[in-house]
């Protein structure tokens, strides 16, 4: 019960901040509803010139490139989330104060993630929506609870990969490879806004360590194409080996960052 | 040198609000791959606290005073559990503050000379809010709490104002509402009349003894570069310097170790006495 009192006293803080900012808010749907209708018109221009390498997933650019972007925008929270909510204690300075309290630093790094989601999952639904009543994005078929589940996944692999990230800013303050190696090379790799068909054939053949290509796939063939639970198994068996060879790894790493700063005193230095 | 680790049986008999065994942090430079990532303002082993022993007692005000460098704030943040140390224990209430740092949290207030941590777009309510909720404070308890904190400092007509409207002084009795919110047995304040007027600073001192200490009974380990403070609240403190704690007693105690210094203030006597070691 104290835990999710906690958690709705971090969402709260945020929610409340963020909504101070009334006019970044609004210039934030505003940008979501240029950069939809940038993709549709390119996706007009392309015509069918791509579609041989979009037939798997319905053909349509506008849809594909749309769902790449919602999956790369949960990518890039869960990766980014952890190490700023430290970075932005540790420039507010209210890390410290937070530390003294009984609550304990995973908790308060996690907690502080979860605004991030909500609203990152609030402006994939608004592209989403835009997508469909302006520009006829046709969702109809959509798989919803396959979708959720490689959703949870994708979040789970790069919550991991972002406590890792977390675990470098607590001891070098900026500039994590871990972040940097997820962040822009799987970008161009995993087939965001392009399918990878379109790379040259031996560098198609690095997609496969990123899990966001699976992801992307999967997701694709769920929301596009309606594929069922068995259709994008092998995609989900992948997804679910990256968790667990994560989340581990990302946990030891996170106590190995607190025992760090612990001990070389600069948890709350910047 | 071995160091000899209490344990809980060593404490029954004889526990105080904070101690110190052979406390000692050292700082040392970073490793070779890590200095290429990162540039480390320490170039060489730093010892910051070396072996300090201190006992303070329940209900004291006790001050701890040193120049820069001192080791002050190394030692503070060890006994409020956000730094560990090299070698020896520091115990707050009797527990330890590397094994027991979830209890030692629950009886300790921080209070920090710093400006800036508060959340500036809430109001002062809402940030108490929120780290009531991180001190396990809910509901109608942590609403009757806060309100009473905001009564006692003052703070009450400007509670639902945002924080960045806050003059320092507000910002300075804000965060010493925050750290009373849980009601700790131990209290550690952070130079907290540090840029603030000296009628709000009088005002805050006459809160801490007052109210605090003499009313309440709590322990308050307060640091201050504000000499006359220290000899005005405390009932007794450290002398810090080069990391090891060179003076602990009253200001009669300091008067008295160092022959005739009538009519000299502590501020006379502490310049006085650094000096003289110094140039030992």
């Amino acid at each position: 019960m104290r835990v999710w009192r906690k958690a709705w006293a971090f969402l709260v803080r945020d929610f409340r901040t963020q909504m101070s900012y009334r006019l970044a808010l609004m210039m934030n749907v505003a940008g979501i509803f240029f950069s939809v209708a940038i993709f549709f018109f390119i996706s007009k221009l392309l015509g069918n010139s791509i579609n041989p390498y979009l037939t798997q997933y319905g053909g349509n650019y506008f849809a594909f490139v749309l769902v790449g972007l919602a999956v790369s925008g949960f990518m890039g929270t869960s990766m980014g989330v952890f190490a700023s909510s430290i970075n932005s204690a540790q420039t507010e300075g209210t890390l410290e104060v937070m530390l003294v309290t009984p609550t304990k630093l995973s908790e308060i790094v996690f907690f502080s993630s979860l605004w991030s989601f909500a609203f990152t999952a609030f402006n994939i639904l608004v592209y989403l929506v835009i997508g469909a009543l302006v520009f006829g994005l046709n969702l109809s078929h959509a798989n919803i609870p396959v979708a959720l589940i490689i959703l949870a996944l994708i979040v789970s692999i790069f919550s991991g990969i972002g406590i890792i990230s977390a675990s470098f800013i607590m001891i070098l303050k900026r500039g994590d490879p871990v972040s940097w190696l997820f962040g822009s090379v799987a970008g161009i790799m995993s087939g965001t806004f392009f399918p990878i068909q379109v790379l040259p054939v031996w560098l198609q053949k690095f997609s496969y360590i990123f899990p966001l290509f699976y992801g992307l796939r999967g997701m694709r063939l769920a929301l596009l194409k309606g594929a069922s639970l068995s259709a994008v198994a092998p995609n989900i068996l992948v997804l679910t080996a990256f968790v667990i060879a994560i989340i581990p790894l990302s946990l030891i790493c996170f106590k190995y960052g607190v025992r760090r700063a612990k001990v070389d005193g600069s948890l709350a230095t910047y | 040198m071995m160091t000899t680790k209490i344990t809980a049986r060593d404490r029954i008999n004889e526990t105080y609000a904070i101690e110190t065994v052979d406390l000692t942090k050292a700082y040392r430079p970073p490793g070779k791959i890590a200095s290429i990532a990162m540039r480390s303002p320490i170039k060489a082993e730093v010892l910051a606290v070396d072996k300090v022993n201190l006992k303070v007692r329940e209900g004291e005000l006790f001050g701890l005073i040193g120049p820069n460098g001192a080791g002050k704030t190394t030692l503070v943040k060890m006994l409020a559990t956000l730094l560990w140390p090299t070698s020896g224990q520091a115990f707050i209430k009797g527990l330890d503050t590397r094994t027991k740092e979830a209890k030692v949290k629950s009886n300790i207030g921080f209070v920090s000379g710093e400006e800036r941590s508060f959340y500036w777009r809430l109001t002062g309510r809402q940030n108490l809010r929120f780290f009531a909720s991180l001190g396990n404070l809910f509901g109608q308890t942590r609403e009757r709490r806060i309100q009473d904190v905001l009564d006692r400092l003052e703070l009450s007509d400007a509670a639902d104002n945002m924080v960045y409207s806050y003059s320092s002084g507000m910002k300075q009795k804000l965060s010493i509402a925050r750290g009373l919110l849980v009601d700790p047995a131990v209290l550690f304040l952070d130079e907290p009349t540090k840029s603030i007027d000296p009628v709000i600073a009088r005002r805050i001192k006459r809160f801490i003894r007052d109210d605090l200490v003499d009313g309440e009974g709590k322990t308050v380990f307060l640091t201050s570069h504000r000499l006359e403070e220290i000899e005005q609240l405390c009932d007794r403190f450290a002398i810090i310097d080069h990391g090891r704690i060179t003076f602990c007693g009253t200001v009669d105690e300091l008067a008295g170790t160092m022959g005739s210094v009538d009519d000299l203030t502590l501020e006379d006597m502490f310049v006085e006495y650094i000096s003289k070691k110094e140039v030992v």
